[in-house]
């Protein structure tokens, strides 16, 4: 028997800078002198760092995936899905250079369709490859499930999201959030999630307060820039300079503005879709509140301008150490009944569409 | 013999054992409490990241298989062992350093071909591969060309001076309003109408046009796309976004080189058909400084001069793809021979007819919903 509760939490990080920059630094010199091709070795070079310095309960987790099996992933989708649009856009261009825009459209419209298809796919695999390449113990993750079926609900549920002015958009996200792991599983144990959307969606209404401060925000530059707005005429004395800072001032604030609001219902909905797992005996939290998503928001555009974008390696750390951190875990879990999981590995480069690794969370 | 304490999961179920490992320089075998497993070939652990100071390692045909030594491991057994990979594959083995340097050879190798290799494949590729596929791409394109008895007549007239041989399949006047003329790939010229309209003589529009033949016989559309295309794949950067693919054939460049060639066959032909350059050279002028604000000596001028109305950046024009330089207006102005009697490109009539052409065609489609 092992119980989390015990000095630290359930979860722990214990890297450090000094061990990761000597990673991240030999990864950006490598990915740059192969134009790239490196990058699938410096994700699997960063994540076994990441996963070794990382322990849950008694032990550390260790990453066992490899680059070699991303990169053949990689090559796959090129073949099967890149060589086909490439085609396909051929296609739709050449129909629109003959004036027949409609099937151009309808061609555009069903490329869209599957991308859009393989995109909810590729977010069910990734979870799937990352679970698949965690050990802990000796015992992996995995799924069963191949991900083709949660594809078609990403595309129905986002579409039914995005109707009655996006107000559905996060029943869509946590009823994904769900579905996708409850198919997953630890060892013998199925992942069990049962996230609500209230506690997400008051949250939610603030993308909805956006517009009005935006407009308030434009009015003011309207002042400083001199314009008709509204029907109104606002003339100005101030010098052009000024009236230029105004403007760009005023869309960055926008953008960061969404940015708040974006952090503030995404550290919402982590908190429900986190809080609302569990695994055997266990359940899981994650308590990062939206202070602490401020200050990784803030510390990100820090380090990243203060070193002139050079601090854009060592953002995957930062945030690997936040989740971590913010995670907890309460209850008891059986090692002798926690035996080996059966789930599919496929071996020839992870399958299809677990190359494209889009964020897994 | 070996015997040394290790901690050992067995990738079969979560708990972790505490096993004495006995074995000798071939294998081991590990005994625990009432247990015992094995035997084990060394050659087949596999050395995997450290768990705080504990060394681990895998065997690489049991999954989820671990044994960690914690503190020293003496000598005789560390000797045994399998290094760690750091950077993996032939990194390990030659260095950091050396295999950056190696590397960053190759990746310099592979973009010069790429960059030049189309220029080398290019005139190989059957010219009736890329007359098809140019076909595939631009077809009748969308009804858009402009087509009157006079015009097809003036039009014909000048292709008949300037491309003797017929090197382009046809050249075509679109109803499209950009100052702009391409060479598609498959041998087809067209040019935008605007052109012709800011165009003061035949003879201005035959440079331009000798200048895009010159890129029909030299192929260097074809080279143009092959490039692009072999620099997306190399980089990866297979965006799919694609605009349409008309912005994407605008948006085509060739190198300096290769301009500078057409800039000479339009020279050549000019000269063979008895057209003036000196007509070129001042619209290539009056554009240029009207398109980029620029003085006489082709440096930029004072900011206040830009701002006019007039001189808006007019990214889609032929001359934001072909910039003149001091050097190019002179390379025209000094092939014209002093003294020597040059024929206009087009009688006037003829010249008018031109110009007419999209207007007087009334069943040429209008260039509205032309894909941007
Ligand atoms: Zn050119």
């Amino acid at each position: 028997m092992d119980t989390p509760d015990q000095a630290g939490g359930a979860f722990g990080f214990d890297g450090t800078w000094r061990e990761y920059a000597p990673i991240a630094f030999t990864n950006l010199l490598l990915t740059i002198v192969t134009l790239g091709i490196y990058r699938f070795w410096a994700t699997t070079r960063s994540r076994r760092y990441l996963w070794s310095r990382t322990r849950f309960i008694d032990d550390r987790l260790e990453w066992t995936g490899t680059g070699k099996e991303l990169f053949l992933g990689f090559l796959m989708v090129l073949l099967i899905l890149g060589l086909p649009f490439l085609f396909l856009q051929f296609g739709v261009q050449a129909l629109a250079m003959r004036g027949m825009g409609g099937m151009a459209a309808i061609l555009g419209v069903a490329a869209f369709v599957v991308i859009f298809y393989f995109g909810g796919v590729a977010r069910f695999r990734a979870l799937r490859y990352r679970l698949g390449r965690t050990y802990w113990h000796g015992i992996r993750g995995g799924s069963n499930d191949n991900g083709f079926g949660y594809g078609i609900s990403y595309m129905w549920k986002n579409l039914v999201g995005m109707m009655a002015f996006y107000l559905l958009v996060p029943w869509a996200m946590i009823s994904l959030w769900n579905e996708r792991w409850n198919k997953m599983s630890f060892g013998p144990h199925l992942f069990e999630c049962d996230a609500k959307v209230a506690p997400v969606f008051k949250r939610f209404l603030l993308f909805y307060l956006a517009p009005f401060l935006i407009l308030i925000m434009m009015f003011f530059v309207a002042g400083a820039v001199g314009g008709f707005f509204g029907g109104i005429g606002v003339r100005t004395s101030y010098p052009p300079a000024i009236a230029v800072l105004v403007m760009v001032v005023a869309v960055i604030g926008i953008y960061v503005l969404l940015g708040l609001i974006a952090l503030a219902y995404y550290s919402a909905f982590l908190r429900e879709g986190i809080g609302s797992l569990r695994l055997a005996g266990l359940k899981f939290d994650f308590e990062a509140n939206t202070d602490d998503w401020l200050k990784l928001f803030f510390g990100d555009v820090l380090l990243v301008v203060c070193t002139l974008g050079i601090g854009l390696i060592f953002l995957q750390y930062r945030h690997w150490k936040f989740f971590i951190t913010h995670m907890e875990a309460y209850g008891e879990i059986d090692l002798d009944e926690l035996t080996q999981s059966t789930t599919t590995l496929s071996k020839h480069g992870e399958g299809l569409l677990d190359a494209l690794d889009v964020g897994a969370f | 013999m070996i015997n040394i304490q290790v901690w050992h999961y067995d990738g079969r179920n979560a708990n972790k054992w505490q096993p004495q490992l006995f074995g000798d320089s071939h294998g081991f075998r590990l005994i625990g409490d009432g247990w015992e497993a094995g035997p084990y070939s060394w050659a087949d652990l596999q050395a995997l990241d450290n768990a705080g100071s504990d060394r681990v390692f895998g065997h690489q045909y049991e999954p989820g298989w671990r044994i960690g030594f914690a503190g020293e491991i003496p000598a005789d057994v560390a000797a045994l062992l399998p290094q760690r990979q750091r950077y993996g594959g032939f990194i390990d083995r030659i260095g950091l350093w050396r295999a950056s340097a190696v590397l960053a050879c190759v990746a310099a190798l592979v973009v010069f071909i790429g960059v030049k290799a189309p220029g080398w494949i290019a005139p190989f590729v059957p010219q009736s591969w890329e007359d098809n596929m140019g076909d595939a791409m631009v077809g009748d394109f969308g009804g858009r060309y402009c087509h009157t008895k006079d015009g097809d007549a003036a039009l014909k007239a000048l292709t008949a001076k300037l491309d003797p041989e017929g090197h382009a399949r046809s050249i075509e006047v679109a109803n499209i309003r950009m100052v702009n003329a391409i060479a598609l790939p498959g041998r087809r010229i067209i040019i935008f109408t605007d052109l012709i309209e800011k165009a003061e003589s035949p003879d201005e529009v035959a440079g331009v046009l000798g200048h895009e033949l010159g890129h029909v016989e030299h192929r260097d559309t074809l080279t143009a796309m092959m490039r692009q295309l072999g620099l997306s794949v190399i980089l990866g950067g297979m965006d799919g976004t694609g605009g349409s693919q008309i912005n994407a054939l605008l948006g085509l460049s060739f190198s300096r080189e290769a301009e500078h060639q057409a800039d000479l066959t339009a020279l050549d032909k000019m000269k063979a058909a008895n057209i003036s350059p000196t007509g070129t050279a001042a619209f290539f002028r009056r554009m240029d400084k009207s398109l980029w604000g620029t003085s006489e000596d082709g440096k930029g001028k004072k900011a206040e001069d830009k701002v006019q109305g007039e001189q808006i950046r007019d990214l889609t024009s032929w001359f934001a793809s072909h910039p003149s330089s001091k050097s190019r207006y002179e390379l025209f102005e000094n092939a014209a021979v002093k003294g020597h009697e040059y024929a206009p490109a087009l009688t006037p009539a003829q010249w008018d007819a031109l110009r007419g052409m999209c207007v007087d065609d009334r069943d040429v489609k209008s260039d509205f919903g032309f894909g941007f």
